[in-house]
């Protein structure tokens, strides 16, 4: 156990368990926080941020670290504690650079590049225009306003999860029952967006 | 939904040539399947967002609880004696009765012994958890837990609204919603008295379906190795089931 009373897993232990599901997974999710919040402190002094700014960069540095670890795309060849500060190295000199150059909000548009570059030219231009004109604040407040379990299902298939994870993390018996499920809370979303 | 589903093939998908010429002339002739196609993935990206924030917001609660934690060591003796004692207190209270009880027993009589009603704090937080609590305590179950949720929504970082909806979905034997809450708590490290592996094996004792025995076992066994609270009333149960 550490001073804070919670077990100190190896760098291994908590990547093992990051793309498990359920209770050691959260349990090293809040580990991994907690091993390098001290990097926080360094972002106030080393890049001269407020706390706020050095815990927003950080928290986003674990966000996509626990992505990157769920999706394999970190290998291990480097420490967790080495990944992390590039990543938030990376994330504190973005956040400088939109201070100094005042880009402080990103277009839509390139937020869902991705998926968007699947489209012809035509296509993607028409479906950009739409994406810029949503109101994604009302959007927001309508995906709070469903029934707790849709409201996770939609979470988890944001956050790129697989039917198949979110079947083991929400005790759905199929992958196929999580899809129809969720398509059908994303119609219920859609109903409710766009009543007046 | 059909379009939804259709919208999700193509982009999860590998599309033929010929599907991903229909899909894409379908957006440019049909204002309102360009539409669903903009709602689809806008959806994603703000549900995906939702998400994010919301463990940011655990994450701020873990940080800011560190930090009070560093800086006043006397209270945290405080919390872990008042921890203690109220754990001291339930152990005692309920050993008797746990004493030959089937595991849904032992979890029916914990429920009624200590989660009959729940203490109204002074200074305990947002004015609205106080309201979900009274209503909790006069019995409007229901109302109480739509009371905590809102304020869970509202405030995805809120430990005690967390607690008290989990509680009151597991009184309403809504018990997914309330191993879902009781699973949200876990990230919340810094509390001295964090409950949520208990109540989670609380929840699955009551339940009783096949297989809940034996995951319950399991949180009560963490429980007792991690040393959390509950400890020694799960070393009780274990002992019994």
């Amino acid at each position: 156990m550490n001073g804070s009373g919670s077990i100190r897993y190896t760098d291994q232990e908590i990547i093992e368990h990051l793309r498990q599901s359920g209770i050691d997974k959260r349990r090293s999710e809040e580990e991994l926080f907690n091993r390098f919040s001290y990097f926080i402190r360094e972002g106030m002094t080393k890049h001269t941020l407020s706390e706020d700014e050095a815990f927003n960069a950080y928290s986003d540095t674990v966000l996509a670290a626990l992505e990157n670890i769920r999706n394999t795309h970190f290998e291990s060849r480097a420490s967790l504690k080495t990944y992390l500060y590039q990543i938030f190295h990376n994330k504190c000199v973005d956040l400088i650079r939109k201070k100094t150059t005042n880009k402080n909000s990103v277009h839509r548009s390139e937020i869902i590049s991705d998926r968007l570059m699947q489209l012809s030219d035509s296509a993607r231009s028409a479906v950009q225009k739409l994406i810029d004109q949503a109101d994604w604040s009302r959007l927001r407040e309508k995906l709070n306003e469903l029934e707790e379990k849709c409201r996770q299902l939609l979470m988890f298939w944001g956050e790129n999860y697989s039917d198949k994870e979110i079947a083991s993390f929400l005790q759905y018996k199929t992958a196929d029952v999580v899809k129809t499920s969720r398509l059908r809370c994303l119609d219920r979303l859609r109903k409710i967006y766009k009543a007046e | 939904m059909d379009n939804l589903d259709y919208i999700e093939n193509y982009f999860t998908g590998e599309p033929e040539a010929s599907l991903k010429k229909e899909f894409e002339e379908r957006i440019i002739s049909d204002p309102e399947f360009a539409d669903e196609v903009a709602f689809y993935l806008s959806a994603k990206q703000v549900s995906g967002e939702v998400s994010r924030l919301e463990k940011k917001g655990q994450f701020k609660e873990i940080y800011q609880s560190k930090k009070k934690t560093a800086s006043t060591p006397v209270r945290k003796l405080v919390y872990y004696f008042a921890a203690a004692a109220v754990a001291a207190g339930i152990i005692f209270g309920t050993y008797t009765i746990t004493n030959t009880a089937s595991p849904k027993e032992m979890a029916n009589q914990y429920i009624q012994s200590n989660l009959q009603n729940l203490g109204v704090k002074m200074g305990g937080g947002a004015d609205s958890i106080q309201d979900g609590l009274r209503l909790y305590n006069d019995g409007n179950m229901t109302e109480a837990l739509a009371t905590f949720e809102k304020i869970a929504r509202a405030d995805t970082s809120s430990f005690n609204a967390k607690k008290y909806a989990g509680i009151a979905a597991l009184r309403l034997k809504e018990f997914q919603k309330a191993l879902s809450y009781f699973e949200q708590l876990e990230i919340y490290s810094g509390y001295y008295s964090n409950p949520a592996l208990l109540l989670q094996a609380v929840t699955l004792m009551e339940r009783d379906q096949p297989g809940d025995l034996a995951k319950a076992k399991l949180l009560l066994q963490k429980v007792v190795d991690n040393d959390l609270e509950g400890k020694e009333m799960a070393v009780e149960w274990l002992k019994k089931m």
